[in-house]
């Protein structure tokens, strides 16, 4: 159900925009005639008894996630109890760990103790584009996926994949990591009644791999499976194009029921314009928990729960969903979002930083909310466009790592709440370098002393540094592009303040979201700052820090780390692979195409009738359970 | 030879003149300005818009970080220049490590040198840290910056004084009204001028020009000007204020031209020959230009509430430009900073409400209809 862009990370908190309109612009000529599954390769798959004898079949985990995270809660007994978790002021961490030990617990298999009558009030800052999940792309339509729609393979808190229960009977693969054979449920049937089977996987995948179909981030994964096979009904071969560690993540992806759209896509590749497709949005056949039943543009979005999810022919036999009704608000602004949790409107909502450290502190909140945050491992960076002449030479860039004041960044301007960036990946994450590079320290003689080494001296005593770039003496003067956020406009000053003093000139450049992403992504600017959320896997990082890759904006390149990313995918030793990444992280905190700066955590203010909420390094929603945990008593 | 309606017929061919006649009769804006003087209010709000402009231009000698004039290995220098333009700031100071801390390094590195330092010593760019100045802890950040005897004003989250910031912001403020209002006056009048002296088809091009430039949103307009140039300056935002705000002033002055094209002084300047520059601006606009004053400086409000309701929006001049809707919008988002919202706030209503009354003042010195005798 959970599936946050896989391949695609996503551009932490500039949630605004659609991630990758590049691809979606990628349209072939409109008298081409529409072939469905146009871009895979022709392939002819052997029967499935010749599969059987030569795969050597490997077992691999099929798992229930409302029973893994129950075994897992009775392995972590509540430090205190819900009545004093709900009491607790959440001013240090002990208190932190507290609350959400106690309030993520959830109920036993039979649902004793949950009311199932309860409806929850969630929000969103932006409306979805579109409903169908091929077509999601931003933060708001994934989190509207993670409840509607149906998805074969999953992952944990612990980022781990596995195939989901609720629709998997048996996973196997090859010994050679070529083929993946799923078997799935008969008991899984469309909002409409009708089955889901395998042929809805088969039609959805090549739909995927269709190229007048504008999708914008869920290719990305599929397009390494070469072809996916239905046998019969139920049984399902993915075969793979290579042997990569990375394979199981490529299954990862939302499925469409073929009844509906098998004769519509033809008629309407973009799946959004013709009446059949317009009505689809606003009504969508789904296969997940929920379904929609009322979208109102720009204001709300009302799921209920779908009784044939759970039961089939009278029987129950899946978990029932704990609400019967989840509706998105939609409120853009922060100040109304904590105004709607506190007068009870909603249930749960994002906190900012100044929100929760300020704004959360008093009885008005605390009488009927709590409010908990998790580490994540999602970094602001400050990049450089190493093409332009300031940035090429990895001296200058180490010297602007010397020139951040850190102390002040991380406890007056981020309120001492968030932990210094360590690197692309978190400290606590199994990829992390056993031996990580010292931390560049504020030091400016020396940054004076590299940025002289690198050429960058004040030759005509104007006060600023220059150099002789293609026969033209240049000043070291450059834009620093940021959106508009106070706190990170506030951290692009203090970098300024510091530059300035060393006769280096750095204008800072506010902008609106959108024109920000679409400097970035066009690769007109010279520095930036952004910050990137963790994908599933890290080879995932390679279309940000690999040679003339999607993501990588600064056009940064390292032989090494190229290869290095290509000996990761090849690996499935764990320990190596955490070895391999570790180095990669090394190479690239040593090459500063990045300034890292802290890792943020995200806060999250909850109702006081809200349970199960439990933090991921992706947030307390993207991995299943996920938000499929959250209950009220 | 020049002779307007108000302006006093050559004394010589009256006979006899009353000496008491000789002092009662002024020039037109000598009677505007002596009527504008008994308005108590107006008058009010002219000292404070100097008082304004003294500590606009004044603002590095009133808050700062840099000395006003130092004596430095024997020469003299002026660094607080520094806060108009970073190249007014002598470069000596970059190259000898100062890292914009004066008092330490001065010694330090001349203990023969010698300053003279501005009344406030905070920055308004950055926060003035622990140890700069002898007994000066750092100023405090997040939320803690309430105002003392140090940070009058408070400071902002970032630790930087408002104080300092509200008095260089000044500058900001007066640039914007006046730079975006000279241009608006510039273009008004003069189009306005050659519509109205025209006529005919040159006034019904010009006209439709200004129906124009009517239908475009300055704000708009501004706000993509924003995301197309690379570098946006607060000078763009006031060409801009400037370029579409200047359509009530041309029609005034069309207005005002057509009426006095015909009017007798004109006639008899154009029979003795006065070219036609001359009748246009010697003897039309002097006299057509007391209404046109009004709508300018009612228009220098509104270029400065515009100003800060872009930097409230957070589209105004970019960090670290001083600027008092830059100090709004920060107390936006902390509303219990109340010294962030209620400082500049004040500043802005005090402005934006002397500028008001002074176009009102002027509004009514000038409109003879309100004249009352005796007055």
């Amino acid at each position: 159900m959970n599936i946050l862009l896989r391949r695609s990370l996503y551009l932490a908190l500039l949630i605004a925009l659609a991630l990758s309109t590049a691809s979606s612009a990628e349209k072939p000529p409109a008298d081409d005639k529409f072939k469905l599954g146009d871009l895979i390769e022709p392939f002819t798959p052997p029967l499935l008894a010749e599969l059987d004898k030569t795969a050597d079949w490997q077992d691999m985990p099929v798992v229930d996630p409302m029973e893994e995270l129950r075994d897992q809660k009775k392995k972590e007994p509540p430090l205190v109890s819900v009545e004093e978790a709900l009491r607790l002021h959440n001013d240090s961490p002990e208190d932190n760990k507290k609350i959400i030990s106690a309030l993520s617990m959830v109920p036993p298999a039979d649902g004793k103790g949950a009311n199932f009558d309860a409806s929850i009030g969630r929000c969103q800052v932006m409306d979805l584009a579109s409903t169908n999940p091929l077509l999601m792309s931003s933060f708001a339509e994934a989190e509207f996926g993670d409840l509607t729609a149906l998805f074969i393979i999953n992952f944990d808190w612990n980022l781990v994949p596995f195939a989901d229960a609720n629709a998997v009977v048996s996973w196997k693969a090859s010994k050679d990591h070529l083929l993946d054979k799923i078997v799935l449920r008969d008991d899984l049937v469309w909002s409409d009644g009708k089955p889901i089977t395998a042929h809805d996987v088969v039609f959805t995948f090549q739909a995927i791999m269709t190229s007048k179909i504008p999708i914008p981030a869920v290719r990305s994964g599929p397009d390494q499976i070469k072809w996916v096979e239905a046998y019969d009904d139920h049984t399902l071969v993915f075969f793979h194009k290579a042997a990569q560690a990375t394979n199981t993540w490529d299954l990862n992806f939302p499925i469409i029921p073929k009844h509906i759209f098998e004769k519509s896509i033809p008629e309407d590749p973009t799946l959004t314009t013709s009446a059949f497709h317009t009505q689809q949005q606003l009504k969508p056949v789904v296969g997940g928990p929920y379904e929609l039943i009322e979208w109102n543009r720009g204001s709300n979005l009302v799921m209920q729960r779908r009784e044939n999810f759970y039961m089939h022919n009278g029987k129950q036999v899946r978990g029932k969903p704990f609400f019967k009704e989840v509706t998105f608000h939609l409120l853009e602004d922060g100040n109304t979002r904590l105004l709607a949790l506190k007068s009870g409107r909603i249930q749960e909502t994002e906190l900012e930083a100044q929100q929760w450290q300020t704004q959360t502190s008093g009885r008005d909140f605390y009488d009927s909310n709590t409010k908990a945050y998790g580490n994540e491992w999602l970094y602001m960076y400050i990049g450089w466009n190493l093409k332009t002449p300031f940035f090429e030479d990895v001296r200058v860039r180490q010297a602007m790592a010397c020139a951040m004041n850190y102390d002040e960044m991380i406890n007056d301007l981020c309120y001492g709440l968030y932990p210094r960036c360590h690197g692309i990946f978190a400290p606590d994450a199994w990829m992390y370098p056993k031996h990580p590079l010292p931390l560049y320290e504020f030091n400016l003689d020396k940054a004076e002393k590299l940025l002289d080494e690198a050429g960058w001296i004040d030759t005509d005593g104007d006060g600023i540094r220059d150099k002789e770039v293609n026969g033209k003496r240049i000043p070291f003067e450059f834009n620093l592009t940021v959106s508009l956020k106070p706190d990170r406009i506030d951290i692009c000053n203090l970098l300024r303040e510091n530059l300035d003093s060393i006769g280096v000139i750095c204008h800072v450049v506010p902008m609106e979201a959108a024109v920000f992403q679409e400097r970035v992504q066009n690769k007109k600017y010279e520095a930036e700052m952004a910050g990137w959320g963790t994908g599933t896997d890290p080879s995932l990082t390679s279309n940000i820090f690999g040679t003339g890759e999607d993501r990588n904006f600064g056009s940064y390149s390292n032989p090494k780390v190229d290869a290095l990313y290509k000996a990761g995918l090849l690996e499935f030793d764990p320990q190596k692979r955490a070895e391999i990444y570790g180095e990669i992280a090394n190479l690239i905190y040593a090459d500063q195409p990045y300034m890292f700066l802290y890792n943020q955590n995200r806060f999250f203010g909850f109702s006081h009738s809200l349970r199960g909420y439990r933090f991921s390094p992706r947030g307390p929603y993207a991995y299943v359970p996920g938000v499929m945990s959250l209950w009220m008593p | 030879m020049s002779i307007g309606p108000n302006i006093t017929p050559p004394l010589a061919d009256a006979p006899a003149a009353d000496p008491q006649q000789l002092e009662t009769s002024r020039g037109f804006w000598a009677e505007t300005w002596l009527r504008f003087r008994r308005r108590k209010l107006a008058m009010v709000a002219l000292a404070y818009v100097l008082f304004m402009a003294c500590v606009a231009l004044f603002s590095p000698a009133i808050a700062g970080t840099k000395p006003i004039i130092c004596k430095y290995k024997g020469h003299i220098y002026f660094p607080a220049l520094g806060y108009f333009h970073r190249s007014w700031e002598n470069p000596i100071f970059v190259t000898d490590h100062f890292r914009n801390v004066y008092p330490a390094k001065l010694k330090e590195s001349d203990p023969e040198s010698w300053a003279l330092w501005p009344l406030v010593y905070q920055d308004p760019q950055r926060r003035v840290r622990a140890d700069e100045w002898p007994d000066h802890p750092a100023n405090p950040t997040r939320d803690k910056g309430h105002p003392n005897s140090l940070n009058l004003f408070g400071t902002t989250r970032a630790g930087v004084d408002v104080f300092a910031e509200m008095v260089h912001g000044t500058r900001t403020a007066m640039l914007v009204g006046f730079v975006s209002m000279g241009i608006a006056g510039a273009i008004g009048i003069t189009l306005g001028a050659f519509a109205g002296y025209l006529g005919g088809w040159a006034d019904m091009l010009l006209s439709r020009l200004i129906e124009f430039v009517m239908c475009i949103p300055p704000l708009v307009l501004i706000l993509a000007l924003i995301a197309v140039l690379p570098h946006p300056t607060i000078w763009h935002l006031m060409a801009v204020l400037g370029l579409t705000s200047w359509t009530g002033i041309a029609r005034l002055m069309r207005g005002e031209f057509i009426r006095l094209r015909e009017a007798d002084f004109v006639t008899a300047a154009r029979a003795v020959g006065v070219g036609w520059f001359g009748i246009m601006f010697r003897h039309i606009f002097r006299n057509g230009l007391a209404p046109v004053l009004v709508p300018i400086t009612f228009g220098i409000a509104s270029a400065i509430l515009i100003e800060s309701a872009l930097s409230f929006l957070g589209f105004g001049a970019p960090p670290p430009n001083p600027s008092w809707g830059a100090l709004l919008e920060a107390g936006r988002d902390n509303l219990q900073m109340w010294w962030l919202i209620a400082f500049p706030g004040l500043a802005i209503f005090f402005t934006v409400l002397a500028y008001n009354l002074i176009g009102e003042g002027l509004q009514e010195a000038t409109d003879p209809r309100l004249r009352q005798p005796g007055n």
